[in-house]
């Protein structure tokens, strides 16, 4: 890099004389010390960028291993290893199936409004568009979504339907809807240069539709064509309670996942260091993503309590795991409108979250339903009030913070900016309810014909641990260890002079 | 006003560094949570974990409400904070969102302090109380008086007490001793758990049910602790004017580093005087050690050489060990040892700092490390008896405060008889009486009082 020195000595000689081969040589002296200096600015603001997206993305995959703890406490001792095995294996496989076509269908630009066809195994990036930063930022996203499905799916699926649809779902479901809502390209996006859809497109800041309601609705068509757990609605229709294992784990898994979601809402700005104008000269993206970080917050911590004295009211108790699953139903809310609401409204995103949870609940038991982590009716739930949330709270001011460049466009319907907005959310969960069951259900149903999908009864019954993964996930009891009863001698018998029963050592004592 | 490319570049330095410090301090609240539901017996895991996630939610609405502004608001008043209501006015040159989120992040710790001392026999109605007045109104006076520019006790006031103010950098006193306290009052007021001490007065032990939960525990509050004392930096970008390439970031690693050391030979000091004193190798009294060095060098942390936070650590494991023997003799049971683990160490960390605080990095912390500056520092530094005399008054300052607020809101809840739970839930449990049924599938609890000894201690209760 050139030197960023400047000193007198050095520029005199090239100020006294007034031939125009110094007149170069100074020009020449000077624009090389600008050019360095802007280099090493915009070299600066790379690294700051790279750093805060990429501890985001491993806040978010913090996530990941939230998700499995959750759906370990919540599924049966004699299933645990089988949920957790499909956690590590949506990550694992989502990655592969992500890096081949994943991001390439999401954000392929430049391309059409449908699909991307461009770093197809990240070839040719980075590119002006992103570094690798953004990639893992949004394969953190990815390998999410198949998670939420495997909750609905839980302790009742093959292990080879589990690994087709998710594949199928992070590869090229999700990347579609992602690539519509999130890609500068994409028919319905917010960021677009010409022709958003109603002037407004859809603000879906971090996933509440793309991510959340993807999983939530593939994993209701999943759960819908297996059918019940055995045993969980009873001849007479009664909802049976098949209550979790571990209520620990669920509270660990709750707190990791409110924790990446640090790094998933906030994140989702992408970059850091971008000054606001007129803000008085303190105001900038880092306001704006700290005010993420609190609206986040405030959602879910709403939507924990509403359903702390809800519940209380309707069931008659404190319930933990009622609280956990509220609380992550603010969150799931929140997602979408994070960025351009007030903390006040997040309060208000986080009470209604906790209703629409508890109702979808009830209907869900009505229709006889049944998902182990109630992920329809949270990520789907509450997932698409989110959605119609953002549509009525919208601020002007932060509209145009987050999604600069068209002054005057539509806000939130309560905050006077007209109803374009909602439309266009109305139109988001429409078309992802659409999509996602045009391609999904099929996939179950097919699966589910070629005997492919649910498990047999008697493997059910004795746990899919037992019978499919090599053993059970808790060994409490040493009795049980067979290693310390061999079959064989473990020491030599030495003969002594004494009686024979004096010599021997018994096979167990080694 | 349009902002300079290297004002954006600062700003959004800070942030991440106060952001992410902020992510880290709310692992602690996962932490303790697994801390207490494996410290507790099975049949009550699902209520000390609930009462975990509630401190955590009610803290953000009251703190948010108005806990933020007692803290940190007008500082003109030395006592109590009047503006930034529901974040009003918020953000302005002072504060940004990422500072209100770092301080929700302290605030919500506190609360859960208390509920270690009162686990197993309180009501549930009981903790939403205490917790909501505890995280809104009795901590953020305390924030004000030692952290808020304008407080009395503040060691970044302009005109500080003694010429010094006292040094709690991320909250010896503020947090630990402030939750300790309340939780002391609480337990004592309780009484202990049913079954703990036997006719004669000889304690019984009380096994927690899942020593892997506590050990995770523990690593997820040393890994937040990352956050809680070199965050309390708030920003990293400062360079010191009298140095060639070192500022905050020097500082901060530093303040890293003495962090670890001091955990670390809590651990150790622990590890072999339990040893000692019991003869065996003891894996959750390691624990707690490695917490009570935490908690002592949280006060001195960046003011502190790396060889002094090992003398801390060091005498922060005794403390912690005699104090407990003293709650046996007291009678007092605190099924965390809370009381014993922040309240002590927590005292002795605040006396460590009055002790060995050297005066460039008090400059450095406090004055970003401005040339020609002179501060009261260690006694054993060099740095004469305001320091030390700041310190032992926050000491008592905390004390009184916290016990002529959370004394008397502890009283009138037991009076009221909602602040402990009947005989019969305490047997069978909390999870099955108040919380719909247990938090395992797979496990039969098996040590319920069957013994004379626990009824003649429940004829004591009443």
């Amino acid at each position: 890099m050139a030197s960023l020195t400047c000193t007198a000595s050095d520029l005199v000689p090239l100020l006294s004389s007034s031939s125009s081969t110094n007149a170069t040589a100074l020009a020449s002296f000077l624009c090389t010390r600008f050019s360095t200096i802007s280099d090493q600015l915009s070299d600066a603001t790379h690294a700051i960028d790279n750093t805060y997206l990429l501890f985001s993305a491993y806040l978010v995959f913090a996530m990941q291993l939230g998700f499995a703890m959750l759906c370990a406490g919540s599924v049966r001792a004699k299933n645990t290893m089988n949920i957790m095995l499909t956690n590590v294996l949506d990550a694992a496989a989502g990655a592969l199936s992500y890096y081949l076509f994943g991001f390439a269908f999401a954000f392929g630009s430049p391309s059409n409004g449908f699909i991307g066809r461009h770093f197809f195994g990240l070839k040719t990036y980075p590119s002006p568009s992103g570094d690798y930063s953004f990639f893992l930022y949004q394969w953190a996203f990815a390998i999410a979504a198949a998670g939420i499905t495997s909750g609905s799916i839980a302790e009742r699926t093959q292990f080879v339907a589990y690994l087709i649809y998710s594949s199928f779902l992070t590869g090229f479901v999700y990347p579609i809807v992602s690539h519509w809502f999130w890609s500068g390209d994409g028919w319905a996006s917010a960021t677009g240069s010409e022709n958003l859809l109603f002037g407004s497109g859809v603000i879906d800041f971090a996933g509440s539709g793309v991510v959340h309601m993807v999983g939530g609705i593939a994993g209701l068509w999943g759960a819908l064509i297996e059918g019940p757990r055995l045993g969980r609605f009873d001849r007479a229709g009664r909802s049976v309670a098949l209550r979790g294992h571990s209520a620990s784990l669920v509270v660990l898994g709750t707190f990791l996942l409110w924790f990446g979601w640090y790094g998933f809402n906030p994140g989702s700005f992408l970059t850091i260091a971008k000054g606001y104008g007129g803000g008085g000269g303190y105001y900038g993206q880092w306001s704006a993503i700290g005010r993420t970080a609190v609206t986040t917050t405030m959602a879910g911590c709403t939507a924990a309590l509403t359903t702390l004295f809800s519940k209380r009211l309707l069931v008659g108790h404190w319930n933990v795991i009622d609280v956990c699953n509220g609380l992550l139903g603010g969150f799931a809310a929140i997602t979408s409108g994070c960025s351009v609401v007030e903390p006040w409204a997040a309060i208000i995103c986080g009470f209604v979250a906790a209703w629409v949870l508890i109702g979808f609940n009830i209907l869900a038991s009505k229709l006889k339903y049944d998902d182990p982590l109630e992920a329809a009716q949270l990520h789907g739930g509450c997932g698409a009030w989110g959605l119609l949330f953002t549509g009525l709270f919208a601020t002007e001011a932060y509209v145009n913070e987050v999604y600069p460049g068209r002054p005057g466009r539509p806000y939130g319907l309560f905050m006077g900016g007209g109803g374009k907005l909602l439309g266009a959310q109305l139109i988001q969960i429409l078309v992802i309810a659409g999509w996602v069951t045009a391609t999904m259900g099929p996939l179950f149903y097919v699966l589910h014909k070629m005997k492919l999908l649910r498990i047999s009864e008697n493997d059910e019954t004795a746990g899919m641990d037992l019978t499919r993964h090599g053993g059970f996930a808790y060994a409490y009891h040493d009795e049980e260890d067979l290693s310390l009863t061999p079959g064989f001698m473990m020491t030599k018998i030495e003969p002594t002079n004494g009686s024979p029963s004096e010599g021997q050592t018994s096979p167990s004592n080694v | 006003m349009e902002i300079s490319w290297e004002q954006s570049v600062t700003y959004s330095i800070n942030t991440i560094y106060l952001l992410f410090s902020a992510y880290l301090v709310f692992v602690m609240q996962l932490g303790f949570a697994m801390l207490c539901a494996g410290s507790v017996r099975a049949k009550n895991a699902m209520n000390i974990m609930l009462t975990n996630v509630v401190d955590a939610v009610v803290g953000s609405i009251s703190y948010y409400l108005f806990g933020f502004a007692f803290a940190f608001g007008d500082s003109s008043n030395p006592f109590i904070g009047t503006n930034f209501f529901a974040l009003k006015d918020i953000p302005n040159s002072s504060y940004d969102y990422s500072f209100f989120l770092y301080q929700w992040a302290f605030a919500i710790a506190v609360a859960g302090i208390t509920s270690g001392s009162i686990a197993e026999r309180t009501q549930f109605s009981a903790y939403l109380v205490f917790s909501f007045f505890l995280s809104g109104f009795v901590y953020p006076i305390v924030v004000h008086w030692v952290w808020s520019s304008g407080g009395w006790l503040s060691a970044s006031s302009s005109n500080p007490l003694f010429a010094s103010g006292a040094i709690d950098f991320a909250g010896s006193g503020v947090v630990h001793l402030v939750g300790a306290v309340a939780g002391l009052w609480g337990s004592f007021i309780e009484g202990p758990r049913v079954g703990r001490f036997d006719a004669f007065g000889k304690v019984m032990p009380m096994r927690g049910h899942n020593a892997t939960l506590v050990v995770l525990g523990t690593f997820l509050l040393w890994f937040g602790w990352f956050g809680f004392n070199p965050g309390s930096f708030d920003k990293i970008l400062v360079a010191y004017p009298s140095t060639t390439d070192q500022g905050n970031w020097t500082a901060i690693g530093r303040t890293a580093v003495t962090t670890t050391l001091a955990g670390s030979t809590a651990g150790i000091v622990t590890l072999f005087g339990r040893r000692l004193l019991v003869g065996h190798w003891d894996a959750l009294d390691v624990c707690n050690g490695l917490l009570g060095g935490f908690v002592a060098i949280t006060s001195g942390c960046s003011v502190v050489e790396p060889w002094a936070a090992i003398v801390c650590g060091f005498f922060a494991a005794w403390v912690l060990i005699g104090l407990n023997f003293l709650a046996v003799k007291l009678n007092f049971d605190d099924p965390l040892e809370a009381a014993q683990l922040h309240g002590g160490c927590g005292a002795w960390g605040l006396i460590f700092t009055g002790l060995f605080a050297k005066e460039e990095f008090v400059i450095q912390a406090y004055d970003s490390g401005e040339s020609g500056v002179v501060r009261p520092h260690g006694l054993f530094m060099g740095g004469g008896w305001g320091l030390l005399g700041c310190q032992v008054i926050e000491v008592l300052v905390i004390v009184s405060w916290v016990t002529v607020t959370m004394g008397p809101l502890f009283f009138a809840l037991h009076r009221l008889r909602i602040l402990r739970i009947s005989v019969e839930e305490e047997i069978a449990g909390l999870d099955i009486s108040s919380h719909g049924g247990y938090a395992y599938n797979t496990h039969q609890e098996d040590n319920q009082p069957r013994f004379n000894a626990d009824y003649m201690s429940m004829q004591d209760q009443s």
